[in-house]
């Protein structure tokens, strides 16, 4: 076919002005550089914020007790998160599916029979199971029995289970947390890392008025978890909250919380971290290249047609219809983008690998950049290109030959 | 048969309201088979009568047949394709491509042919052969002498095997040895048949010729047979033997 007779001519061409055909590419190979590396950090990015939302819960907002910044255990002897505070957001407060108040108690000594154990211990309402989506695997949870009851029962996490009972069945079984008898109802699902660090499957979970009166022997409470409706509804939501806790706990701005507000939206945010300006800054970077790139391509292409006036007029000769010719220019500076591009796509793959090294991050490739790559490649050869080759395609044979 | 018939041709040039009328009722016939020189002194107009042979510009007025067909009316794309299969055109500066080899250079017009032979390869090494260059084809047309680019220049002129082969100073830019070389090359290949159009404006490169048009102002002066043209093979050798009694 005459269209890959020609592209060959185009190859030849680059191939011989190897410093040319190099600045030409420049800034392709910057651009493609930088948006693989962009697009890499952003998934591996993504891929990370999505695990510790996932963790966290998509829908949940954390209320804790202290002030404190992040995502961070309860200030032991903050007594100011009170179930009336509870009861106020979920009355006050529209939007929201569930509410659990809690309390938490970190390295409780906890026994079986000759093993024992240090962990954190939660005093939960039956809500609690609905708000962290957390339901016992075997047995059975937290009920509004036990809660008038004040009973003393409560569910361990698999790997509790396991340290204080290894393979046998902790069911009907006892554990003694502090001083107080418990009787095992059940298990919990296994949950893996918790957004705090430890393993969540380690923990106990005991009803909330058993522990505050029995165990931990205190009337105020550590969290509130709420569960809302419609995650987009999130940040307003955890701000009304914020509104009424300021209220009740008579607290104005810019005096300290005694609490702390976390959303699933917070979690995401830090988990972020840096690599959203860093997406910003390469983005800004690749679009420049590849605009640069290609307003330079351009002009050294209508340069290398004013040079190869004589080749033009030439190939005219020979039997070069214009439209051959246009092709050939065109085909030039396409030629030189996807070039570009294949060395941008290495570069920007092994500045991935060499990032994911160093950092902390976690690029993933994909094989999306490269067909977005490929896409910006086209785009730029052709748009740039377009007016080189139409300069050389509307030359004069004669003229082309003086 | 006419292969070439010129109709009372007149090519006049604008620039910035200055009209220069260079070609002139020109008007005669070539037949197929024949060698043309067209003679003239500088400015008179010869390069732009090979251009309009060869299809590269078109006349202000007249008739222009090439084996019958007209063609002031033909449009780009049909002189384009005309150019590549008819005509080959040798150049007093060559105009080859550094960059390719010789034998790709050769092969030049056949990227714009539209069925490609299969055997392109060998009859671009037959024409190197048949100007003596065989053993040039890997080279870059920078690592040879004039004369040896000219010939160059000339196989590629062949590639398509054209009716009609156009040179416009082909001896210009070469000392009186190539040049006679480059000469005797077109003399081979009238006696083969082919129809050659040499302009020149140096009388003993066109007395090779079997005819000489002499252009003078834009207008044919004189239309004559030469009946014994010089041999360029004889030329060529005394040039040699000078060489070698230096
Ligand atoms: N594009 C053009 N515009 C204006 N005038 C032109 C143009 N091309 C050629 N001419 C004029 O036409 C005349 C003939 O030019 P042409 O090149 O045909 O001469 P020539 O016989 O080939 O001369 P030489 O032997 O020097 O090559 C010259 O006077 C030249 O200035
Ligand atoms: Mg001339």
């Amino acid at each position: 076919m005459n269209t890959l007779r020609i592209a060959q001519e185009c190859f030849l061409s680059l191939n011989a002005n190897k410093l040319r055909s190099f600045l030409m590419m420049a800034g392709t190979i910057v651009g493609i550089a930088a948006l693989t590396v962009i697009m890499a950090v952003g998934k591996g990015t993504e891929k990370k914020v999505m695990k510790r939302v996932n963790a966290f819960g998509t829908h949940a907002i954390m209320v804790t007790a202290g002030g404190g910044k992040g995502f961070s255990p309860p200030q032991e002897g903050i007594t100011t998160l009170r179930l009336e505070d509870a009861e106020a957001i979920k009355n006050e407060i529209s939007g929201i599916e569930v509410e659990a108040p809690f309390a938490v108690k970190m390295g409780m000594p906890v026994k079986a029979g000759s093993n024992q154990v240090q962990t954190i211990v939660m005093a939960v309402a039956p809500e609690w199971h609905d708000a962290f989506d957390w339901y016992p695997s075997d047995g059975d949870p937290v009920t509004e029995e036990d809660m008038a009851t004040m009973s003393r029962v409560c569910l361990l996490g698999t790997l509790a289970a396991k340290d204080l009972f290894g393979q046998q069945n902790a069911i009907g079984e006892y554990v003694q947390i502090g001083n107080v008898r418990f009787r095992v109802k059940g298990i919990l699902q296994t949950r893996g890392v918790s957004p705090m660090g430890d393993d969540f499957d380690s923990r106990i979970v005991i009803p909330l008025s058993t522990g505050l009166r029995r165990l931990f022997n205190q009337d105020y409470i550590s969290n509130i978890r709420v569960k809302v409706k419609d995650p987009a509804q999130i940040s307003s939501i955890a701000d009304e909250i914020r509104r009424l806790l300021h209220e009740r706990h008579h607290i104005t701005p810019p005096a300290e919380d005694d609490f702390a507000i976390f959303s699933a939206a917070d979690v995401a945010k830090v988990a972020r971290g840096i690599s959203g300006i860093l997406t910003l800054l390469l983005g800004a970077l690749a679009g420049l290249s590849l605009l640069v790139g290609g307003i330079v391509l351009m002009n050294i292409l209508l340069i290398s047609v004013g040079e190869r006036i004589k080749e033009i007029g030439l190939r005219r000769a020979l039997g070069a219809t214009r439209r051959d010719i246009f092709a050939q220019f065109l085909m030039e500076s396409i030629l030189i983008t996807t070039s570009g591009m294949v060395l941008g796509s290495i570069f920007g793959w092994i500045i991935t690998v060499g990032l994911a090294r160093v950092t902390k991050m976690t690029p993933v490739i994909t094989w999306e950049p490269f067909a977005l790559a490929l896409g910006f490649a086209l785009l730029v050869g052709v748009f740039f290109g377009v007016q080189p080759a139409r300069r050389a395609a509307r030359l004069e044979p004669v003229e082309a030959l003086k | 048969m006419n292969m070439i018939e010129l109709e009372n041709i007149d090519k006049t040039y604008v620039t910035a309201s200055v009209e220069t009328r260079v070609l002139k009722r020109i008007s005669f016939s070539v037949q197929k088979g024949e060698f043309l020189s067209i003679m003239g002194t500088s400015g008179t107009g010869k390069s732009t009568l090979m251009h309009i042979l060869g299809c590269l510009d078109k006349p202000t007025d007249g008739h222009y047949r090439l084996d019958g067909t007209d063609m002031v009316s033909l449009n780009d794309d049909a002189l384009s394709h005309l150019r590549n299969n008819k005509i080959g055109f040798v150049f007093q500066q060559f105009y080859l491509l550094d960059r390719a080899t010789v034998l790709r250079n050769v092969m030049l017009p056949l990227i714009y042919t539209k069925e490609y032979p299969e055997d392109a390869k060998e009859q671009a090494e037959k024409l190197l052969a048949a100007v003596g260059l065989t053993e040039r084809a890997t080279y870059r047309p920078n690592q040879l002498s004039g004369g040896q680019q000219q010939r160059v220049a000339i196989a590629r002129a062949l590639i398509n095997n054209p009716a009609l082969v156009l040179a416009d100073e082909p001896t210009g830019n070469l000392d009186s040895k190539s040049g006679a070389d480059v000469l005797a090359v077109f003399q081979k290949l009238n006696r083969e048949g082919r129809t050659i159009i040499l302009v020149t404006h140096d009388r003993n490169v066109a007395e090779h010729a079997n005819r000489i048009i002499l252009l003078k102002d834009g207008m044919v002066a004189e239309d004559r047979v030469i009946s014994s043209p010089l041999d360029a093979d004889a030329e060529s050798r005394a040039e040699a033997e000078k060489e070698m009694s230096k």
